[in-house]
């Protein structure tokens, strides 16, 4: 078979997705909403699809959804708000309890290591108090740190309207694409589509399954357990899981802390710790095998990697995202290079494998 | 009457319902059922091609069923002397490039618009992803694909049989 094609250009793609990326961190703000539209819009997607499949008309299928999310917005609002709200309201009255225990415990450990530290020479006077202001410091900024998280707000207003119109036309706009697509290319880019919404939807959905098994089995030991707080804490750490491994940590920190000062027993506070360990591991048992099947398989290097450059680039926005898109690069890395196996080497074939004609 | 063919045409959209019942029509898709072929459609891609526009060329590795709904497809394979001779010209309702769903093998026909032509794609691993959801669908396709199959084959072992025959002694 003669080649009739010139060899793929690799640079001009590179190129081309190094502006698409610095433009993306320029853009990141403004970003920000239809990133997590898009999530939303593919956790729900299934659903929307399962019954527009049955005849409805997609228009009245989410237009349903959204009467039937406002609905259970509602209920949330009315009932089960109120009550984390004031689960939390108790965590904060604990508060002070928490620094005067935590104060009680340093001074143990002060005095235990003093001893041990004056026998070294070490000016263990000067380490403590510096360690102690950093700390303070650390827990005087912590109310900012929050209040940083409050712009994310309107976007509880913003992202279900974006949402609404990505469920509504999503499937035109990829229409339009493959339209605009070349004709020869058509198969090619609808490779990568399919690559991409794999890997993208059964990450995206996966995680939504681990933040809700990991708020309701910590809820449910956390109520076992006795502790205050348990539906807080749970919401707490089951949302912190959207970020990878973050919620078990955030569940035994806040869980912990809390059993601690609730019983003043540091075993209260290690069995909340096990309790989230337990957690975490049987995630990573029963629910990572199942989800991990379906989507793009990641080297623990690659996700660590992924993480941390998402974090600097984008700070926390960027470390929710910083494994899908790392799971988009790795789709459109593998298609590109089989698309340019297949460019450059066409015709070869698999050695001892006759071609078929077919068409 | 009237009235529920209004109602219905409120609830049901259209456009999905004639790409149902175009999928309906098809040999491939016969016995799936409502549901089934809304799922089905779910899954795939409509695109125009103008005259003259390739579809895909002799050499490309496939990946993708094409179902034609409009227009007519030219699949053409170049000869050893540069000629390009036609092998078959698809008319609405035929499909072609259905190996594609077995198999990832380059094409070995050129497939050419020769007027303007509505095609539905069905890629492969689309396909793949809806046989994991809903197998019954996947055994459906491919039930009547490796029956179509047989009589492709069945059918091209008479006409090598008719041209191994010696001729008729006179």
């Amino acid at each position: 078979m003669s080649r009739r094609r010139p060899k793929p250009q690799l640079l001009p793609a590179a190129l081309l997705a190094a502006a698409a990326l610095y433009a993306a961190f320029l853009l990141r703000q403004a970003l920000l909403p239809f990133l997590l539209a898009f999530s939303v819009a593919y956790v729900v997607n299934p659903v929307i699809d399962a019954v527009e499949a049955r005849g409805a008309r997609r228009f009245h299928v989410v237009l349903g959804f959204y009467l039937l999310a406002a609905a259970a917005a509602f209920v949330l609002a009315q009932y089960l708000l109120p009550l984390a709200a004031a689960e939390a309201s108790h965590l904060r009255s604990l508060t002070p309890a928490y620094f005067a225990k935590a104060q009680q415990l340093a001074a143990d450990l002060h005095v235990g290591a003093a001893r041990r530290l004056a026998r070294s020479g070490l000016p263990f006077e000067k380490l403590s108090a510096q360690a102690l202001a950093s700390a303070a410091e650390q827990l005087r900024l912590l109310p900012s740190y929050l209040l940083g998280l409050f712009p994310l707000i309107s976007l509880l207003f913003l992202v279900p309207f974006i949402t609404f119109f990505l469920l509504l036309d999503g499937r035109q706009l990829v229409a339009a694409l493959i339209q605009a697509c070349p004709g020869r290319f058509v198969e090619a880019a609808l490779h990568l589509l399919s690559e991409i919404d794999a890997a993208l939807g059964n990450y995206l959905r996966g995680i939504v399954i681990v933040a809700l098994a990991i708020a309701a089995a910590s809820y449910a030991g956390l109520l076992l357990l006795g502790v205050n707080g348990a539906l807080a804490i749970a919401l707490l750490a089951g949302a912190s899981s959207f970020v990878p491994y973050l919620g078990a940590i955030v569940g035994a920190l806040v869980g912990g802390g809390a059993a601690f000062v609730q019983t003043g027993h540091v075993g209260a506070g290690l069995q909340v710790v096990a309790l989230f360990a337990g957690i975490r591991l049987a995630d990573e048992a029963l629910l990572q095998p199942v989800i991990a099947r379906r989507s793009v398989h990641l080297h623990p290097l690659v996700f660590l990697l992924a993480l941390m450059a998402g974090g600097e680039a984008f700070g926390f926005v960027g470390l929710l995202f910083a494994v899908p898109a790392a799971c988009v690069v790795k789709s459109l890395l593998k298609v590109g290079w089989e698309w340019y196996l297949s460019e450059a080497r066409l015709g070869a074939g698999p050695a001892g494998r006759p071609a078929a004609p077919y068409t | 009457m009237g009235l529920s063919r209004w109602l219905k045409g409120l609830w049901s959209d259209p456009a999905t319902s004639r790409k149902r019942a175009f999928l309906k029509s098809q040999e491939l898709f016969k016995d799936l059922s409502f549901i089934e072929l809304g799922q089905l459609a779910q899954c795939i891609h409509t695109r125009s091609y103008q005259e003259g526009e390739v579809l895909f060329a002799e050499g490309d590795i496939g990946r993708a069923l094409f179902l034609l709904e409009q227009g007519r497809i030219d699949l053409a394979k170049s000869e050893p002397d540069g000629r390009r001779r036609t092998l078959y010209t698809a008319e609405p309702g035929d499909f072609f490039g259905e190996m594609a769903l077995l198999e990832q093998l380059p094409r070995t026909a050129t497939a050419t618009a020769t007027e303007r032509s509505r095609v539905h794609l069905l890629y492969r691993s689309k396909l793949d992803s809806l046989r994991g959801a809903r197998p019954r669908i996947g055994v459906v396709i491919m039930t009547h694909l490796a029956q179509m199959l047989s009589a492709r084959l069945r059918h091209a072992n008479s006409r090598l049989a008719q041209a191994a025959a010696p001729p008729p002694v006179a």
